[in-house]
């Protein structure tokens, strides 16, 4: 969810017809208003999963009068095995939020069909810039907004399962690399059996998966390309539809991996800057420190479960589902990813320490 | 009744020309897919022309495990049921652990070359 376009096109289906008006209704009884009007500013980006509107509120009376800049977040055509939709979502928004994580405020959550045919929410519409290509644009590093995502993250992972509000989201594993891999399994399915890369990845998170520790609310997303920066500051962590709980460190292993540095993959956090200044930032909230084994593993998961995402959203195209063009082009994503994965293998190999407890 | 060549220099020119005459002109709204539209149709092409070059390379690359197999005279349909048979062969190996403790260089020089020559269809720019 990135940049607003300017749209002088008619209603977006979503609110088309006579959804506008249940929409402001619904919004009106709500917010204890006397009347709501919904405008549209246009569709934000970022939607391959979820639609995003950006819309003003315009609010007559009751406690929340006034207008309101805001972003309407809506199921996509179709979810991935990872999403959690859109309630457990906002739930978890809302958690972050109140841990003073730097989440767009949650307004508002809707689970009744009647309204507009699906589950959506409503949130405060955050500025800035998001498109990883545009954030690792920069000719120097920006080891502040590192820090400052560190830092973010680092809030967020203080938040543990028994956290009020969260009791909708799947239990909390005993051990996360364990449901992890079982997850994987299940996702790649005949796959693991038919691309030796894909195999390899998940024996190898077989046999070095660490033991269980901590256990907190991960983001699993957190990555350049799902937060917003204006002015080189950071405005915004977006996109929570994957959150759940897990070990720490894989958000740290999904936030450096290849993947996602964009423009610039010598810069290891992200495409903005070096490690240590990302680690150094999650340090100073986390209360723990980072374990660069651990990370290291999360890595390697990184690699396997953005492989399986894209495969998922080839197959969304290629069973007929939901055609696509865009669907198509990411399942074809899956060498390079399998040479990211192969590449990392190779290069913690030769640094291999083994000072990581393991299961097996 | 199908042409190959005929289909693959159909290909080539009409991606050819969608990219000199046609991209430059797109509105801005559609320029992100007309860049996919450019992007699949290179695909297509480099897998119609390179397909089986990539198909031999992969074989050369589990020749090193089963050698025996690995015959280069392959092309076209038999080409590809030869190298996913292989493939899926590795695959089992590899998860009853015939990896685990030895072999592992072996192992990932063969996944390495199978990977390029598979972006050399997918995303050649990837390889460096």
């Amino acid at each position: 969810m990135h940049v607003v376009t300017a749209s002088d096109q008619p209603s977006h289906p979503l609110l088309a017809g006579d959804s506008r008006s249940r929409l402001e209704r619904w919004l009106a009884a709500e917010a204890g208003a006397s009347r709501v009007t919904v405008s549209e500013d246009g569709r934000l980006g970022g939607g391959a999963i979820s639609l995003n509107l950006a819309v003003t509120l315009e609010v007559e009376g009751g406690p929340f009068a006034g207008s309101h800049a805001c972003v309407l977040r809506a199921e996509g055509g179709g979810r991935i095995s990872a999403s959690i939709g859109k309630l457990r979502e906002f739930a978890v928004l809302r958690v972050a939020f109140e841990a003073g994580v730097m989440a767009p405020e949650p307004l508002i959550a809707c689970d009744d069909p009647a309204i507009l045919g699906r589950d959506f929410y409503i949130m405060r519409r955050a500025e800035g810039l998001g498109a990883g290509h545009a954030v690792t644009r920069t000719e120097a590093a920006q080891p502040e907004l590192a820090r400052a995502l560190g830092r973010q993250l680092g809030l967020l992972h203080r938040v543990g399962p028994e956290t009020p509000g969260l009791e909708r989201l799947a239990e909390a594993p005993d051990c996360p690399a364990q449901a992890t891999l079982s997850q994987f399994r299940q996702w790649f399915g005949e796959l693991a059996r038919r691309d030796p890369v894909i195999a390899w990845g998940l024996r190898w998170m077989e046999i070095n998966a660490p033991a269980p520790g901590a256990v907190v609310l991960c983001h699993r997303d957190y990555r350049t390309g799902n937060y917003l920066v204006k002015d080189g500051a950071l405005t915004a962590i977006l996109d929570w539809e994957f959150a759940g709980f897990s070990d720490p460190m894989e958000d740290l292993g999904w936030f450096c991996a290849r993947s996602w540095r964009f423009r610039r993959p010598d810069r290891e956090a992200g495409g903005i800057a070096d490690r240590e200044d990302f680690y150094a930032g999650y340090e100073e909230t986390s209360g723990r420190r980072i374990d660069p084994v651990r990370v290291a593993y999360w890595e390697t998961a990184a690699y396997l479960r953005w492989a399986a995402v894209a495969v998922e959203q080839g197959n969304r195209h290629s069973s007929g589902a939901e055609p696509s063009l865009e669907l198509a082009l990411t399942g074809r994503m899956l060498p390079e990813i399998e040479m990211d994965l192969l590449r990392h293998l190779r290069a913690i190999g030769r640094t291999a320490s083994g000072a990581v407890e393991k299961v097996a | 009744m199908r042409n190959t060549s005929d289909a693959c220099g159909l290909l080539e020119i009409a991606a050819a020309t969608f990219r000199t005459d046609v991209l430059a002109h797109v509105a801005p709204e559609a320029r992100y897919a007309a860049l996919m539209v450019a992007n699949a149709l290179a695909i297509v092409e480099r897998e119609l022309k390179g397909g089986d070059a990539a198909g031999r390379s992969m074989l050369a690359a589990l020749a090193p495990f089963y050698g025996e197999d690995a015959d280069d005279g392959l092309s076209g349909e038999d080409l590809r049921q030869r190298v996913e048979a292989l493939q899926h062969r590795l695959c089992i190996e590899i998860a009853a652990g015939d990896f685990d403790h030895d072999g592992r260089d072996l192992l990932a020089d063969s996944l390495e070359a199978m990977v390029q020559a598979q972006l050399g269809i997918s995303n050649p720019k990837a390889l460096g």
